[in-house]
């Protein structure tokens, strides 16, 4: 306190003395310059003060603002992106099962015409060694035509599914858009987090501007996410661009 | 137009261009070429001999609206037909792209039949209007 008291006794005397040697020898001109050079003097410690307070308020506000950021991860976009993931299990689920299905549905009709195929081939060789007798050759042409036909309809229905197996891959660009979109998450999770320690470590630091989402849209529709209003499916889209007259 | 049609498929995944590809020769149009996003199909139409665009909408790179557009605003490619095949499922996306000048809009996941009928019907159209 002594010291504090010796500092302004430094810092105000001489001024004082000054005001009181100008008041005693009637010099008001003197007076007022002193006077007016001590308000400065005490005006400016003031602006130095409100200066570091506005500094406090405004660290306080980008905590807060930040913290509100982090909130809306922690309490919706984690959840949701964990949700994204769920599905994304879903839909790789769906597709390895639809295509072992496939596979399984078309390997018993790819047996059944090798399997006829060999037993023709086997009367087949016998009669172009003219080893055949009538009757075995009419039984012969008899399967003959049935096997044409149940190959063609065979393989027709192979070829159909070989179709869907095909199509069954798409899961993987679907699964792939939605994961990118959680790995975005995580990494501005990731910027959030820095940032947040950054702030705890010093008041006076300033956090990156939030960055904006580029246009380029928003990736597959999740069910139970809700992302504003969209189409249920392809019906939904026909309805759409022919109430828009195409 | 005919079977020997050129087409230009525009997806960030392989996986899916394979399948649209198989899809495209399974009706019976065998000239199809393969670009990963909207700034390596650009030039590609640009450099001509294309007469159907099947385009993905969210790409790195160029987006498949933006390709639409810059079809759209090229004199030489501004008729070319465009099927927009996506799985962004917002109304005002689909809005978007019909207003900027979009043939037709699949949405994945997707079937065969969808896909020729929505070939087919816009074939149709420029059969009518030629």
């Amino acid at each position: 306190m002594s010291s504090g008291i010796s500092a302004l006794r430094e810092e105000y005397g001489p001024s004082i003395a000054t005001l009181a040697g100008a008041l005693a020898a009637g010099d008001d001109s003197t007076f007022f310059k002193e006077l007016d050079s001590l308000v400065r003097r005490r005006e400016m410690t003031l602006f130095g003060e409100l200066r570091k307070l506005t500094g406090d308020l405004q660290s306080a506000l980008e905590r807060f603002r930040l913290d509100s950021r982090l909130l809306a991860l922690a309490e919706k976009e984690v959840p949701d992106a964990r949700h994204r993931l769920d599905h994304v299990l879903r839909l790789t689920d769906e597709a390895a099962h639809k295509t072992m299905d496939l596979v399984e549905q078309s390997a018993p009709l790819a047996d059944r015409t090798a399997t006829s195929a060999a037993e023709i081939q086997a009367v087949w060789k016998r009669f172009r060694q003219r080893r055949i007798d009538v009757t075995e050759f009419q039984a012969m042409v008899v399967k003959m035509d049935e096997f044409f036909d149940a190959a063609c309809a065979d393989m027709d229905r192979v070829r159909g599914n070989l179709s869907e197996v095909l199509l069954a891959q798409g899961y993987q660009d679907l699964s792939g858009q939605i994961i990118r979109g959680v790995m975005k998450l995580v990494s501005e999770l990731e910027v959030a987090l820095a940032d947040l320690i950054r702030l705890s470590k010093s008041g006076m630091e300033v956090s990156n501007a939030a960055k904006e989402e580029p246009a380029r849209g928003f990736g597959p529709a999740v069910p139970g996410i809700d992302n504003g209003p969209a189409v249920s499916g392809q019906q939904d889209v026909d309805a759409l661009l022919s109430g828009l007259g195409m | 137009m005919s079977k020997d049609m050129k087409f230009l498929v525009v997806d960030d995944f392989s996986t899916m261009r394979r399948i649209i590809k198989n899809l495209l020769n399974d009706l019976g149009y065998a000239n199809v070429t393969e670009a990963d996003d909207g700034q390596t199909a650009l030039p590609m139409l640009q450099a001509g001999g294309f007469d159907f665009l099947i385009t993905d909408w969210n790409m790195p790179g160029m987006p498949g609206l933006d390709l639409l557009k810059a079809v759209r605003a090229d004199p030489k490619l501004a008729k070319m037909p465009v099927l927009m095949l996506t799985a962004e499922a917002k109304r005002e996306q689909i809005i978007e792209a019909a207003q900027a000048g979009v043939n037709g809009y699949v949405i994945k996941p997707f079937t065969a039949v969808t896909l020729k009928e929505k070939i087919d019907k816009i074939l149709e159209q420029r059969a009518n209007a030629a």
